[in-house]
């Protein structure tokens, strides 16, 4: 990581801008949706492996002097989908099939007794940081 | 995959509010589909944008509206080993590939 946050200075203009953007490392929460209000009920177990490895290589190329950190916003962010094979795919595709069936068996439960046309919803914060190019210490 | 993301535009409001991106040259590292860089290109900038595996990058390119084409260059490429010239962009995003 600390490599390609590198990449990154060398093809950025000298006040050029790097964004940071990923889910806050909290649980996603997981609930339903039929009429515009998301009923949030359970929350999924993950780990932040990859998210302490992401802001130790911030802080690295920060304490480099490569970069400053120039602002941060935290916002919510909801996936909607339509049917539990959607989520079931959006599962696998991220190798948590195994960790969550349980999920699907009570997103499974719920949906049958929803209303038609209800949707599965998921909640993850997201944060966007900023960090301005600096000179580098190479340049003094 | 029938799935909405962000259907607020929170995201959206958030790269807004960060600065004006008209004309802006961007490097979006971890493109996947390419759902943020058509976010991007909307916002006014020019986007070119990696993604390490070239399936994504071939979904990426075939669903790039017309109206986007001269806003957006997808390419299979690695963040730590970019193809690029120095200083060549305004702005680079890690769009959930940090």
């Amino acid at each position: 990581m600390v490599d390609a946050l590198r990449e990154s200075h060398r093809v950025l203009k000298s006040d050029g801008l790097l964004i940071d953007l990923r889910p806050v490392a909290v649980q996603r929460r997981v609930g339903l949706t039929d009429d515009g209000a998301y009923r949030l009920r359970w929350r999924m177990p993950e780990s932040f492996d990859d998210d302490r490895a992401a802001d130790a290589a911030v802080a690295h190329v920060v304490r480099d002097g490569l970069f400053k950190p120039a602002g941060r916003e935290r916002f919510q962010c909801y996936r909607l989908f339509d049917y539990l094979d959607d989520f079931i795919a959006w599962l696998i595709e991220r190798d948590k099939i195994k960790t969550h069936g349980w999920l699907v068996r009570k997103l499974e439960r719920e949906l049958t007794k929803a209303e038609t046309g209800a949707k599965i919803v998921v909640r993850s914060p997201l944060v966007l940081s900023v960090l301005k190019k600096l000179a580098g210490p190479a340049a003094g | 995959m029938p799935l909405i993301v962000d259907p607020e535009q929170n995201e959206v409001k958030a790269l807004a509010d960060v600065m004006l991106w008209r004309r802006k040259s961007v490097l979006e590292i971890g493109c996947g589909s390419g759902r943020l860089s058509r976010r991007i290109a909307a916002l006014g900038a020019i986007v070119h944008a990696i993604d390490p595996d070239p399936k994504l990058v071939r979904k990426a390119r075939s669903g790039l509206p017309k109206r986007f084409a001269n806003r957006i260059n997808f390419r299979a490429g690695k963040a730590e080993k970019l193809h690029h010239r120095n200083e060549k962009f305004d702005v680079v995003i890690f769009a959930w590939s940090l």
